[in-house]
């Protein structure tokens, strides 16, 4: 194969370039689809610019495969791709190819501009894939500013719609105060430090650990900056403290783009966290595994008992991924070889699961059979079998249920947290998951085992309500028909269901189907990937 | 024929699955063919599970049939199949009572036919899964998923507060699963710790050494996901709620199969695993097992409901298991497991009786029948065998198990024997209180008048649990052959494990009375 590397070997600006290949075809693509605008009818933009996004990811698998052996240093040592970025960007990558794949068929029934919504998708998706390679506090800033930029206004697309608006600008005055914590965090550090590069800044900690003499308001400009910076980058792990944002901005953005925040942005904070707590936090200054330990602990507390009280589906899912950031964090925690590389399991997992649940929602709501609300997916089990057994599956590899990969992503966490001897935060996080069982379960009690004679009803007030508020597509008169005729139509109904649900959103339900079995019954693999991807953490 | 006994475990782990499989392409009208299919697959996967029986090796305590693939290089665990005495019986067990409530569904499974026979078909394979998985993830993941299934079977086609009874039994089975998942792993890295390599192997992990009030943190976490399965008295109160509101065939595998994890659980991994802390904690397991035996008689006696009096019942005869299993010597053991097999099939058996009534009247109020005796005699000649068998009557099943246990237990725990004891004449008072004022006396209800008796059908669903009763009651030989050299071996382990305990007790004066 054509090894791009050792044809560049020695340019230096060739080899930064290469460093962010996969993110450059990405930006590449996203101008292409704004310049393909001007030349279309609109018609036909929406078509063309989604084709496009999902030629420019598969461009950026295809060069992420090429260089997946290499490490590329560029731009100085502010960026680096290394193997741990190629498990991370095939994550950020699989979660935008999967938002693409759903937004066609959600955007199609709403009346909003469609070419740049594709280019903000790819766009966001890039800047997640630069903050996931930066290895210097100023490329982490910028980095994570282009992605919440992007991200705000993915938030407030549904221009009409006051809701999403709304959460726009939540998540925009949250945000910018936390991206200002994030600087003023990195100022300090700067300040106690002299260095940027988080591995020179690594250096030093360790010199001066040994050193009596190190200045004393040095070392409190230190402590400053590292909580400073914790505070930034738990805002965007939603973290307990700092998630107030979540459940607004997931209820109100468009669903697709809910599933690229709370997969894709998730993932890129996690990323440059791990980065972050690997280099800096390394060597417990100033007991920060105890402030990162009750964190964890309030996280996924909160996060349950938040998400047992919602009635709207989405605000449980929001609430509910407070929770898995709380479980993904324990990983961190537990650190070392194995704690590392079952976060990235757990990540990657996390990503199936999240986008599989998603997109079930979205093919609820495209066909104006649900609203978000879950009372409306009363006795849905029975009249859309396969979906109902599908989303059952990802609402139970969400709960930790094995032959999933939510099992195996949390025995992997969990297990390395008792390696590393934190036996109570593992107690805690198991008694979590058994009480978090109980609000999915909720919902496969609502498709499954609520009252068939009272949800005939219920289904066709909210069927009305919403065909009054979006455009229904032709399908859908068939669909409600059916729904009309009660449970005896069934085969019929769920044929229908399939057939008007665009193609893509099926293809994607799948693929998310396939690899939360793969992952729950098989994951070898992607273990022995997420393996070897984290040994290059400590290898620089 | 070499390989299909190479790879027999694998092939009657997944033979339902596959069924299960092939049912999904059959059309969800057509019920009678569906019914009928899955019936005949269940048949078949229990005539599979015989030729388990028939190269059985009778004379070791080995484990047989072992199969085993790496599955996860990285944790150690590998995909391990292996059987003794004990999981033997357990598989047969499984096999025959699926069939059996498969058989038994025709007439009260009206609607989602498919799912129901999909979900017992899917829910048999993570039940033969958990009993020959020699692999502790393996076992955890067979373990676990089995909830999902039953709890559909009870939240689907269950009666009455069946949401709340499906609900309450995930979560019961859940939390305690989760705690016993923090025990497994433990050991695993204690395991990983000693001799630097990751394992999942059970075999390996026996070897564990884990330090004494580790050990008896670690049982209790263990204990805790195993008692709720049993159930053991405090952790027993999903079952009556489960039992009653499920359709008879979830109450039949219920009681048949599902409380078994439990006790095959403390036999298989909590016991070795933890021998001193199993020892040490010993007393205060009897004093839970002897609660449960009398409470759960007690409260037998009172119930109104038919199928609550039979969950309690459970309770009831799960103690007595309980207290043969941690009596510890070879003969109350033996008895332990063979009252594991009696108990499937007597209180199984009570279930379906107690549904083919429902089906009959659509109530399970004693208080509405009366007298039934003189409509449907078949009904009642088989169903008081049934009843006789659960009291322990010499000559049928319970008898012998029971029999065993408290010989067994008796030389080393007198007073608990003693009143273990009277959970038998409880039985007696509120079985046979049951049966003379549902089958006996003067008909009161009027509605009683056109009791039909059993159909061919029915009387097929029960017959094989019948003969079992009567071949167990009489020539138990067959089963204790082959259960004897694991128990023996089994108890052989904690007898070596007794010196080290005994050291301990005199250090620190534990338990001196």
């Amino acid at each position: 194969m054509l090894d791009l590397a050792q044809i560049y070997n020695g340019y230096y600006l060739e080899k930064s370039l290469l460093s962010v290949m996969p993110e450059a075809v990405l930006i590449v693509f996203a101008f292409l689809i704004l310049l393909a605008g001007l030349f279309n009818n609109p018609s036909k933009n929406s078509v063309n610019s989604y084709y496009l996004a999902l030629i420019g990811v598969a461009f950026s698998f295809l060069y992420l495969f090429m260089l997946s052996d290499h490490t590329i240093k560029g731009f100085y040592g502010s960026i680096v791709f290394d193997k741990f970025d190629v498990f991370l960007f095939t994550a950020i990558l699989l979660s935008g190819f999967l938002t693409i794949l759903m937004s066609k068929n959600y955007f199609d029934t709403r009346s909003v501009l469609i070419p740049e919504y594709y280019s903000l998708v790819l766009f966001s998706v890039s800047a997640m894939m630069l903050l996931v390679s930066s290895i210097n506090l100023i490329m982490i800033f910028l980095s994570i500013e282009f992605m919440s930029i992007c991200a705000y206004i993915l938030t407030g697309y549904l221009k009409g719609e006051s809701r999403s608006t709304e959460a726009a600008m939540k998540y925009f005055v949250l945000g910018t105060f936390a991206s200002a914590f994030l600087l003023f965090g990195s100022v300090f550090i700067y300040a106690a430090t002299g260095h940027l590069s988080l591995y020179k800044i690594h250096n030093f900690i360790f010199e001066q650990n040994y050193n009596a003499h190190y200045a004393y308001n040095l070392h409190t400009f230190l402590a400053i900056g590292l909580i400073l910076l914790l505070v930034g980058l738990a805002f965007k792990m939603s973290l307990f403290p700092f998630h107030a944002w979540t459940p607004d901005s997931y209820d109100g953005a468009p669903t697709p783009v809910t599933n690229l925040m709370a997969t894709g942005i998730k993932i890129a904070a996690f990323g440059v966290f791990i980065r972050v707590f690997t280099s800096i936090y390394s060597f417990n200054v100033f007991n920060f595994y105890n402030i990162l330990w009750i964190l964890a602990i309030l996280t996924m507390t909160f996060g349950n008992f938040a998400a047992l009280l919602q009635t709207d589906l989405k605000r449980l899912i929001a609430y509910s991924s407070i929770a898995q950031a709380g479980y993904i964090l324990i990983g961190v925690i537990a650190g070392g070889y194995y704690g590392i590389s079952g976060t990235l399991f757990y990540l990657l997992a996390y990503v199936f699961m999240t986008a599989g649940a998603f997109a079930i929602i979205i093919m609820f709501e495209n066909l104006n059979l649900a609203s978000v609300n879950i009372k409306s997916y009363s006795g849905l089990g029975y009249k859309y079998p396969l979906a109902g057994a599908a989303f059952s599956f990802f609402l139970l590899s969400l709960a930790g249920i094995p032959v999933t990969a939510g099992f195996m992503g949390k025995f992997f966490v969990f297990s390395a947290a008792i390696k590393s001897g934190y036996y109570w935060l593992v107690v805690i996080a198991l008694l979590n998951s058994a009480f978090a069982a109980y609000y999915y379960i909720k919902i496969i009690v609502k498709m499954y085992m609520s009252d068939n004679n009272n949800n005939g009803g219920q289904l066709n007030l909210s069927n009305g309500r919403n065909s009054i508020i979006i455009n229904a597509v032709n399908t859908n008169k068939d669909s409600q028909s059916y729904a009309d005729n009660g449970s005896g139509k069934t085969a019929l109904t769920e044929a229908v269901s399939l057939k008007s649900a665009a193609p893509a959103l099926i293809i994607a339900i799948i693929i998310c189907l396939i690899f939360t079995l793969i992952l729950g019954i098989f994951p070898q693999p992607v273990i022995s990937f997420a393996s070897r991807s984290v040994t290059s953490l400590w290898s620089i | 024929m070499s390989i299909f006994l190479k790879y027999i475990l694998s092939i009657i782990i997944f033979f339902p699955l596959l069924s299960a499989l092939i049912l999904v392409f059959v059309n969800k009208k057509a019920e009678g063919l569906l019914r009928n299919l899955a019936t005949v697959l269940s048949l078949a996967e229990f005539a599979i599970s015989l030729f388990l029986f028939i190269y059985f090796k009778s004379n070791t305590y080995e484990f047989q049939f072992i199969e085993r693939f790496s599955w996860i290089r990285e944790f150690g665990a590998s995909y391990f199949l292996g059987i003794d005495g004990v999981s033997l019986f357990m598989i047969l067990l499984t096999t025959l009572m699926t069939f059996v409530s498969l058989l038994s569904s025709y007439k009260y499974i009206k609607d989602h036919v498919k799912e129901f026979v999909i979900l017992m078909l899917v829910l048999e394979t993570f039940m033969l899964g958990t009993f020959a998985s020699l692999d502790v993830l393996l076992f955890y993941l067979f373990w676990e998923f089995m909830l999902i299934p039953m709890y559909f079977i009870i939240g689907m086609w269950g009666s009455g507060r069946r949401i709340y009874s499906a609900v309450k039994f995930v979560l019961y089975t859940l939390a305690g699963s989760l705690i016993m998942l923090f025990g497994l792993i433990t050991i695993f890295i204690l395991h990983y710790n000693q001799t630097g390599n990751f394992t999942f192997n059970l075999l390996k992990l026996y070897n564990t050494n884990i330090p004494l009030t580790l050990q008896i943190v670690l049982f209790i976490a263990i204990f805790l996901g195993f008692a709720v399965k049993v159930p053991v008295f405090p952790f027993h109160t999903w079952l009556p709620d489960a039992h009653t509101e499920a359709p008879t065939a979830g109450s039949v595998i219920l009681a048949g199969v599902l409380l078994k994890f439990g006790v095959y659980g403390f036999f298989r991994f909590a016991i070795p695993l933890m021998p001193e802390a199993a020892l040490i904690l010993t007393p205060i397991i009897l004093v839970l097992a002897v609660i449960s035996i009398i409470y759960g008689a007690l409260v037998s006696i009172v119930q109104k409901d038919l199928k609550r009096l039979v969950a309690f019942s459970s309770v009831s005869h799960m103690g007595f298991i309980m207290l043969g299993l941690f009596a510890m010597t070879a003969v109350s053991v033996d008895g332990s497991v063979l009252q594991m097999i009696n108990h499937g099939i007597s209180t199984g058996a009570l279930f379906l009786f107690v549904g083919m009534l429902y089906e009959r009247r659509h109530t399970r109020l004693i208080a509405d029948f009366g007298g039934l005796a003189k409509k449907a005699p078949i009904f009642a000649a088989l169903f008081m065998i049934a009843v006789l068998s659960s009291v322990g009557l010499p000559g049928l099943n319970g008898f012998v198990g029971e029999f065993l246990i408290l010989v067994g237990s008796f030389k080393q725990y007198t007073i608990f024997t003693i009143f273990a004891t009277s959970g038998i004449i409880f039985a007696a008072v509120y079985l046979l209180w049951m049966f003379q004022r549902v089958m006996f006396q003067d008909i009161t209800n009027q509605k009683n008048e056109d009791f039909k008796d059993m159909t061919l059908r029915e009387i097929m669903t029960v017959l094989p649990l019948i003969f079992l009763m009567f071949f167990i009651g009489l020539y138990p030989d067959v089963f204790l052959s082959r259960i004897n050299p694991t128990v023996v071996h089994f108890v052989n382990i904690i007898e070596h494990n007794k010196y080290a305990y005994n050291l301990i007790k005199a250090k620190m004066g534990l338990f001196n009375a």
